[in-house]
């Protein structure tokens, strides 16, 4: 078998897990739950051939392009979310984090993504390229994690307001632990991936490794505002909705780095 | 002073920076940097004043940006100085206590009593909490002993070390800012060049570029040579992403063309009335080729790409040779007899002016120049520090995310039988869930002491 049919079963696993765990939640049966994250569990299992039958294929990482790219990044979320799970046992967050991961399969797939494998510029030839892109997108897909369960906790806390909601206020308490553990490993891989390795990589392929290209500067600015997000948490006790709405637009900035730059503001970082 | 120093080391001034430069940083990215005047008064018309007038085409290097960063920076300061003392002096200082009244309002706690000596105990304590990597001190007095047990203390200034970090890297910036130094240095095949303000210089033995099979580029390679204090001290190969590291000077491939000015070209020459002749000649700019009947042919100019600009003189369009065209002139006894254009891709497009009756007939068969290479030469003694500031900030991460701090305190009081009543308690701010479990487990060991 071939990377295209490993992507697509993976694709097909990660649907039907998505819909089992929908089913889970609107039937109300707990063991549903189980199934929708062996799928889950399958489907990157199969992601992760495909991957690799690429890298073998192409002989570099496979995150070059677009489509390589978004493959990678619907990869990484599943695996966030299938740690977080088996750490943490948070099956609400399940359906919205795979809706998530078929989004990005299904952009991924359209046909306006060329797929053909091309061989790599110069500028793109080093293991930096694995290092920092690997763990950058990994760690945006912890933001991503920290994205789904605050959403849940914003529409949790709302119904908690109301009376008899002390069930949904409970559960968005644990939305809100949630968001903040997702951040926990999100913001140190982050930085790591995104801020010093890449400021490694650049010194090591530009001269300098800080130029302000708008891909340098978006990144600074999610780590800026995953760093007011710790700072108002930890040292002035916000929790909560504030705390929920500084995550959104974490992520938000998060992905506008990782698409938006690329497509509205020019720069360096001009590969994909 | 006071309120000064009260202003600095407040978080909300912290949090309010983060606000401000975040939002700075976006309206960077949205404003074009870096561009003329004339651009942005293109752009923005009357406004372009207010833009220019606030740095905003160069926000990132104009005196309000980095004037925040270094406010950034000496909040930083101050608040950690603040915060910091007051740690170290609870954490490392030997003036301690352990009150049972203090354990009883923790969280964490257990109280019981149990069959054994004093020393027993307190030896058995010391082993199981030494045994889960605590580190124990201890004090006694007349039946009575306290003890402290400690371990992933760092954990408590992980955010202190991303603090010294962060201050670290912004300290590097500056040095950077300061001391940075970087030239281009363009060169040709065989030539050798001084590297501008530093006592070497440096010749390019050979430029390729590599082609993958389907034509993209796969690799820009510059062999060259460092020569310091008359001799050649080291040869190597430079291409993007390996660069060339000679006593703090980096050099970097940059980029690439061809030396157009100095072209070996080919022309084939035939006459017009006699199919049988036929005459191959090389020629640089300037050099000269006499055909039998004493005429003088010179190549006067040329260009890879051909077109005629605005002003209707002929120019080059890129570097590329798209449109190669050399000027021939053609001389009998110093008089011009002909001058005029030749394309080697366009032959039949060549006309010549001043000729009268043109015998000639010319083809541009083949056209080369020597590649030089660009290669950057920088130092950045900032560089160094931003790495160490890197170190920190990823340890302080580790500390304050994955290294949670725990302790646990005894107060142990002998009573006649012998017995001893124990009272612990568990502090962890971090992680807490499995520290009741940890503390649990070691209180049913030494439940079990005798």
């Amino acid at each position: 078998m071939n990377e295209p049919t490993f992507f697509l079963l993976a694709f097909l696993a990660y649907v039907l897990s998505a819909l089992v765990y929908f089913g889970s939640q609107l039937f109300s049966k707990e063991k549903w739950a189980k199934t929708g994250f062996l799928l889950a569990v399958s489907g990157l299992a199969v992601h992760t051939l495909a991957l690799a039958a690429r890298t073998v294929k192409s002989g570099h990482a496979p995150f070059t392009n677009m489509y390589e790219s978004i493959s990678f990044l619907a990869w990484a979320s599943a695996l966030a979310y299938v740690l977080m799970e088996g750490k943490f046992k948070i099956r609400k967050t399940g359906p919205y984090v795979m809706l998530i991961v078929v989004a990005l399969m299904a952009i991924a797939s359209s046909p306006l993504m060329p797929k053909e494998a091309t061989p790599l510029v110069p500028a793109l030839q080093s293991y930096w390229l694995w290092l920092h892109v690997s763990v950058t997108l990994l760690g945006e897909a912890f933001f991503a994690v920290a994205f789904v369960s605050s959403l849940l906790f914003l529409r949790a806390d709302a119904r908690g307001r109301k009376p008899k909601g002390e069930e949904a206020a409970r559960a968005a308490e644990r939305n809100d632990a949630m968001s903040y553990r997702a951040i926990a490993v999100g913001f140190p891989l982050f930085t790591l991936g995104g801020l010093v390795f890449g400021m490694i990589w650049a010194y090591k392929a530009w001269g300098t490794y800080w130029s302000w290209d708008p891909k340098e500067v978006w990144s600074l600015i999610t780590w800026l505002v995953f760093a007011l997000y710790l700072h108002t948490r930890i040292v002035m006790g916000w929790k909560g909705r504030r705390s929920a709405l500084i995550a959104v637009l974490g992520f938000l900035a998060a992905l506008f780095t990782y698409f938006g730059v690329n497509y509205l503001l020019t720069g360096l970082h001009s590969y994909a | 002073m006071k309120a000064v120093w009260r202003f600095f080391s407040s978080v909300k001034l912290a949090i309010f920076l983060f606000i401000v430069l975040t939002l700075a940083s976006i309206l960077g990215t949205l404003i074009p940097q870096q561009r003329t005047p004339a651009e942005f008064q293109a752009h923005y018309g009357n406004l372009s004043r207010l833009v220019t007038g606030l740095d905003l085409d160069r926000l990132y290097q104009s005196a309000w940006f980095i004037g925040l960063l270094l406010l950034f920076g000496l909040n930083l300061v101050v608040c950690s100085l603040t915060r910091l003392t007051p740690k170290l002096l609870r954490t490392f200082g030997s003036a301690w206590t352990v009150e049972a009244r203090e354990l009883a309002s923790l969280k964490t706690k257990e109280s019981f009593t149990r069959r054994s000596s004093l020393e027993a105990f307190v030896a058995a304590a010391r082993a199981e909490l030494g045994r889960r990597r605590f580190r124990v001190a201890a004090k006694s007095d007349s039946g009575r002993a306290l003890l402290r047990a400690r371990k992933h203390t760092l954990g408590l200034f992980g955010s202190d070390i991303v603090h010294l970090g962060v201050l670290v890297i912004l300290a590097g910036g500056i040095v950077s800012g300061l001391g940075k130094y970087r030239s281009d240095v363009s060169v040709s095949e065989g030539q050798t060049v001084p590297v501008p303000a530093r006592a070497i210089s440096l010749r390019l033995d050979k430029f390729e570029t590599e082609f993958y099979p389907t034509g993209t580029v796969k690799a820009w390679k510059s062999t060259v040579t460092i020569f310091e204090g008359g001799g050649p001290r080291l040869t190597r190969t430079i291409a993007v992403n390996h660069p060339l590291s000679y006593k703090g000077v980096v050099f970097y491939q940059s980029s690439y063309g061809w030396d157009w000015e100095n072209p070996f070209l080919e022309l084939r020459i035939k006459k017009k009335s006699d199919p049988a002749f036929l005459k191959a000649i090389s020629l640089k700019l300037g050099g000269k080729a006499a055909l039998d009947d004493g005429t003088e042919i010179t190549a006067v100019r040329f260009l890879p790409d051909f077109v005629i600009g605005a002003d209707n003189e002929p120019a080059t369009r890129t570097w590329e040779p798209n449109n190669p065209a050399v000027l021939v002139e053609g001389y009998r006894k110093d008089a011009r007899v002909f001058s005029g254009w030749i394309f080697a891709k366009y032959p039949e497009f060549t006309h010549f002016r001043d000729s009268g009756d043109m015998e000639l007939a010319f083809e541009l068969t083949s056209y080369q120049a020597p590649q030089f290479s660009v290669l950057q030469a920088a130092s950045d003694p900032g560089a160094p520090v931003i790495w160490t500031g890197c170190v920190l900030l990823m340890l302080g991460l580790f500390f304050s995310f994955y290294w949670p701090p725990r302790e646990i305190k005894l107060v142990l009081e002998a009573h006649e039988g012998p017995s001893v009543a124990v009272s612990a308690g568990g502090l962890a701010s971090k992680g807490r869930d499995r520290f009741e479990e940890e503390f649990a487990s070691i209180m049913a060991v030494l439940r079990r002491t005798s």
